[in-house]
């Protein structure tokens, strides 16, 4: 059986586009498996998982993480849940601070600020659900006064951002932001 | 030996009749191996160049598809959550992006002047009106890839704090690479080539974290003033 050359061109084409389509969706899917280094890879540069790394302040060429606000000083914090839950302290004399819990992917799991956090200082326990029914047998007096966050996120990173109005205050906000904690609880 | 010739001469009578040019549409033609082979070549290779390049065309433009649009400024309240489109997530984990999380705030971008016309770090911009409510927002300025680049004052920002409003409280933000009274708004000095331009507003603690409260919210209108 033979075709003609117009029939071979339309189906070539077709099957070239039909092909195109399937390519562009399997690349676009995989970037995210094939990713050099994430977030949570390049915050191990600035200083050792579970505790607040002060980054440095945001400058033209020497940003620590894209996308950053020059206006804002940034602590990072790896965490794994698997040591057990992670307790999040810190008292910010800022005016505006927020902090954002991301999974390993960079997905947003939690985030707050000073508002809605209800207080001036931020104690915030994160958990897994296993963990969490364990610690209710034996609840720690203060658990009230802790804002609980259940998650399946085992491993990932918070980031701690705090407004400078004036550059006079950045140095009891760098202070304030490396001392914040982000510890096993205990 | 004799039927043999019989049988030869009878076959040539027997074909004698067949036209020698048949029509296209029933001649006989043995598909050809090796343009088979080449033409199915060129297709995988042709559509492997159409997916990857348009894949990358995409990614690298950096504009999340679930955007939504107030003026010149376009948000992307999903992006950097678990009901990103897979281009955000694609294009937030290749550039390693933490994004502002709903309970923080919410980031706004600007590609393009209230014209429609892409921005330009020669030229220079009135940045004017209102911002949707918030605690505090910050302006900033980045390239066509969100990266900060060198201005003369060493700064890249202004933030509401330290602004000079007007008496209703609306304000009006120069931004330009040469020093300008009022709220300035330093663009680079030496911006590369196609380099590109972006604001980013960023409203913190801000009630339209969520889409569907941005609509009618009044936005800065960004106006070329002049450029080289």
């Amino acid at each position: 059986m033979t075709l003609s050359p117009r029939f071979t061109l339309t189906a070539g084409a077709l099957a070239v586009l039909c092909l195109a389509a399937v390519i562009h969706i399997l690349v676009v899917l995989t970037i995210p498996q094939n990713v050099q280094h994430s977030a949570y890879d390049d915050a191990l540069t600035y200083g050792p998982d579970r505790q607040f790394n002060l980054l440095p302040d945001v400058r033209p060429g020497e940003e620590a993480l894209p996308g950053l606000d020059p206006a804002m000083k940034h602590a990072i914090c790896r965490f794994q849940l698997s040591a057990g839950p992670v307790f999040f302290d810190a008292g910010i004399p800022a005016s505006f601070w927020s902090i954002g819990v991301f999974n390993q992917a960079g997905e947003t799991v939690y985030s707050l600020n000073n508002r809605t956090a209800g207080a001036d200082r931020l104690s915030m326990l994160l958990i897994t659900s296993e963990q969490l029914s364990i610690l209710r047998q034996n609840p720690p007096a203060n658990l009230e006064d802790l804002i609980v966050i259940e998650t399946e996120t085992i491993s990932g990173i918070a980031l701690l951002r705090a407004y400078v109005s004036h550059p006079t205050q950045a140095e009891t906000i760098e202070n304030a932001m490396s001392i914040a904690s982000c510890d096993v609880l205990g | 030996m004799k039927q043999q010739t019989m049988r030869h001469a009878s076959g040539h009578v027997e074909s004698g009749w067949h036209k020698e040019v048949l029509p296209r549409a029933i001649r006989p033609e043995r598909p050809h191996p090796l343009r088979t082979l080449v033409f199915l070549t060129s297709i995988i290779i042709l559509s492997a160049l159409i997916g990857v390049s348009s894949a990358y065309i995409l990614i690298e433009r950096e504009e999340p598809l679930d955007s939504i649009s107030v003026g010149a400024w376009k948000a992307y309240p999903t992006a950097g959550t678990p009901e990103a489109d897979p281009y955000s997530v694609a294009i937030y984990t290749r550039g390693g992006y933490i994004p502002l999380a709903s309970g923080e705030g919410l980031s706004l971008t600007a590609r393009t002047d209230s014209s429609g016309q892409a921005l330009d770090p020669a030229c220079s911009y009135r940045i004017a009106g209102r911002t949707p409510t918030a605690r505090l927002w910050t302006l900033t300025a980045v390239d066509g890839h969100g990266r900060l680049q060198q201005t003369m004052p060493g700064r890249n920002h202004l933030d509401s704090q330290n602004l000079l409003r007007r008496g209703d409280g609306s304000f009006e933000i120069t931004a330009s690479a040469q020093i300008k009274s009022g709220n300035w708004l330093p663009l680079p000095t030496n911006p590369a080539p196609g380099s590109g331009l972006r604001f980013v507003l960023r409203l913190y603690d801000a009630p339209v974290t969520t889409g569907a409260a941005l609509d009618g919210v009044s936005v800065p209108d960004i106006d070329r003033i002049s450029c080289p």
